[in-house]
């Protein structure tokens, strides 16, 4: 009889447990957990994806967010998507380090049934729920065609490449070639700053010191339009030269817009608020499409107190 | 001619000769003749200059420091942050800025000298907290002049006088104030090296520290003064970098010990201890900034400029090696 009875309590036990929280999950009392799994905190653009992605999760108070940082190291991000996992969070953000060894943690945590949503760096195969990123040959190649435009078609560029062992160095390269294409502009001195703006500063030291006519700088980051722009100011010549960057952070470059320093600053968005309005669309039982690109938008001194413009197609 | 080899200094001379024949070679249609380059060259190496000042006296004792590219990040945000977050006046920045590097170093050199720890370890582990630290007290983003307030708008705050004063010129247009820094640095170094007892007492260390320390030597207290006026050296370096970037970035300085550490060691300063100078490494300094600057004129590849760092690096070294060995 008391076995009985113990049993009977158990087994009304694992109904309230398994049944009451599926039926009222995501309100106020009771949240949807999403797990956000960011790869390197120490680059301030993904400082800027976690902050997009907690701002727009504060609106609703039917999501808690938590937040892991695998502090560049590929082992403690998969680490990160299996804590999830056992967790039992509803949806797992991430925006991975690399491809081939994230794939399989991910297509895991999506085969037990765990919406995942990819930000920036695309996994292999099609074992997630939604990839979203921008496209950084879009973006270099909107730059050129808005230098092109600016220039009007004639002048000599000084272009300052990030890391040209990494994709997005390639892409904004490449973009911006293809955008300048068939103009009369020219590229007469290049040099790899490896995203660094100090290095930005001496290459731009080097191209000033060798050619007395340049009439633009384009950088792939806003931090080296930034040190080219300080190079140039050294020499006297920083009103003479227009500067270009790209990323387009409130507190990089759109305040170096804002202060005059930088002519133009293309976005890089995060794709941070659109992950969140996915994530609240797959919660709720809707359908995202599985690949995203996040548009991208450019701020000028004209158009930042609208928050910037949509690229022209 | 082999009696004159035999000098370090000589050797050093001769590397910075040869690098700057190299650079008359490879000119880049005139540009090395220009003083402007050789302007730019002093103020991209000052930095690392004075890194490698602090990084000497260490290296002299026998010990290292890899803390120092740590150190300038974090000195370079709580400057930044001092300085244009709360106004204060330079006047109490700078030396505050300059007490935190010395403490640090201070840290790094208690551990080792108290409990005779390996400098490397301790240093390593300086490096990893002063690092965490730096990104800690910025919060992980940039200390700018550009703000954001509470409600997510931005306010563009006046950049403090000393920022500009730091990235000046002087001398009609012809020296950079960072580049008189490290001279500064460069001289207090010899003062402390060649022209006080505690110079003395870094050498006997790093001869012999046994002896020293029975010969009456204060072996702890020199020990800490080494690796706090390295914590120093690094806060000066992090604020000329806070002043050339116009901001704290909690990532600046990174791998810079490296550099430093090239830079003392093609001087001619042994890593074994008890042989070297600052006017070797002011000699280093000159030759790396040189090889630097001369890649970058000529815009070699950045694979090849490796390549080449990495060879002429070795080169250096083997031609600084000591003969009488």
């Amino acid at each position: 009889m008391f076995r009985m009875k113990i049993a009977a309590m158990l087994a009304a036990c694992w109904v309230v447990c398994l049944g009451a929280p599926a039926a009222d999950k995501g309100t106020e009392a009771n949240p949807w957990v999403i797990g956000m799994s960011q790869c390197n905190l120490g680059e301030p653009w993904r400082v800027q994806m976690n902050a997009d992605v907690a701002k727009a999760a504060e609106a609703h108070k039917n999501l808690k967010v938590i937040f892991k940082d695998a502090q560049n190291d590929t082992l403690k991000q998969r680490a990160h998507l299996e804590e999830f996992a056992s967790q039992g969070v509803d949806l797992i953000i991430v925006s991975p380090k690399e491809a081939a060894p994230l794939t399989p943690p991910i297509k895991k945590a999506f085969r037990d049934g765990i919406p995942v949503i990819v930000l920036d760096r695309a996994v292999l195969g099609k074992d997630y729920t939604q990839f979203i990123g921008a496209n950084n040959k879009l973006i270099g190649e909107a730059a050129g065609k808005w230098v092109v435009k600016k220039l009007g078609g004639q002048g000599n560029i000084v272009e300052l490449k990030g890391l040209m062992t990494s994709t997005p160095g390639q892409d904004r390269n490449s973009g911006f070639r293809k955008g300048i294409e068939g103009s009369g502009l020219e590229v007469i001195f290049e040099a790899d700053m490896q995203w660094l703006e100090p290095n930005a500063r001496k290459e731009m030291e080097s191209a000033l010191a060798r050619f007395d006519d340049i009439k633009l700088v384009y950088a792939h980051n806003d931090p080296a339009a930034h040190g080219a722009w300080l190079a140039a100011k050294a020499a006297g010549r920083e009103k003479d030269i227009l500067f270009v960057g790209i990323d387009g952070l409130p507190q990089e470059g759109q305040a170096y817009v804002a202060q005059g320093v930088l002519d133009v600053c293309f976005e890089y968005p995060t794709g941070g608020k659109e992950a969140i309005a996915s994530a609240l669309t797959v919660l709720g039982g809707g359908e995202v499409p599985q690949d995203m690109v996040v548009p991208s938008r450019y701020f000028t001194k004209e158009n930042l107190k609208d928050g910037g413009a949509a690229l022209e197609e | 001619m082999k009696k004159f080899l035999a000098y370090p200094v000589t050797r050093a001379l001769l590397a910075l000769v040869i690098i700057v024949i190299l650079g008359t070679i490879f000119n880049a249609d005139g540009a090395f003749f220009d003083w402007g380059t050789h302007r730019d060259m002093l103020r991209q190496v000052s930095v690392y200059g004075i890194l490698a000042c602090g990084m000497t006296l260490v290296i002299i004792t026998g010990g290292i420091d890899l803390s120092v590219g740590s150190v300038l990040g974090l000195t370079s945000v709580f400057f930044s942050m001092l300085s244009i977050h709360w106004g204060w006046s330079p006047w109490v920045t700078i030396p505050l800025s300059l007490l935190l590097g010395a403490g640090c170093g201070m840290i790094s050199g208690g551990f080792i000298a108290r409990f005779g720890l390996q400098p490397f370890i301790v240093t390593l582990a300086m490096m990893v907290f002063a690092r965490g630290m730096a990104k800690y007290v910025s919060g992980g983003q940039k200390i700018s002049n550009y703000l954001q307030k509470p409600d997510g708008s931005f306010e563009n705050l006046e950049l403090p006088a000393v920022f500009d004063a730091l990235d000046a010129r002087l001398l009609g247009n012809n020296v950079t104030v960072v580049s008189v820094i490290l001279g500064l640095s460069v001289a207090v170094s010899y003062l402390v090296l060649n022209r006080h007892r505690y110079g003395r007492y870094l050498f006997a260390i790093g001869g012999n520290e046994a002896a020293a320390a029975l010969s009456g030597v204060p072996v702890l207290r020199a020990k800490l003064l080494a690796y706090g006026i390295s914590g120093m050296f690094a806060a000066l370096a992090g604020i000329c970098q806070a002043a050339q970037e116009y901001q704290g970035d909690p990532e600046a300085g990174t791998a810079y010990e490296l550099s430093a550490i090239a830079i003392v060691v093609i001087g001619g300063t042994s890593l074994m201890g008890g042989r070297g100078g600052i006017m070797l490494t002011l000699l280093g300094t000159l030759t790396i900034g040189y090889l630097e600057k001369i890649l970058s004129l000529n815009a070699v590849g950045e694979a090849s400029r490796l390549m080449l760092t990495g060879a002429i690096i070795v080169g250096a070294v083997m031609f600084q090696r000591n003969r009488a060995n």
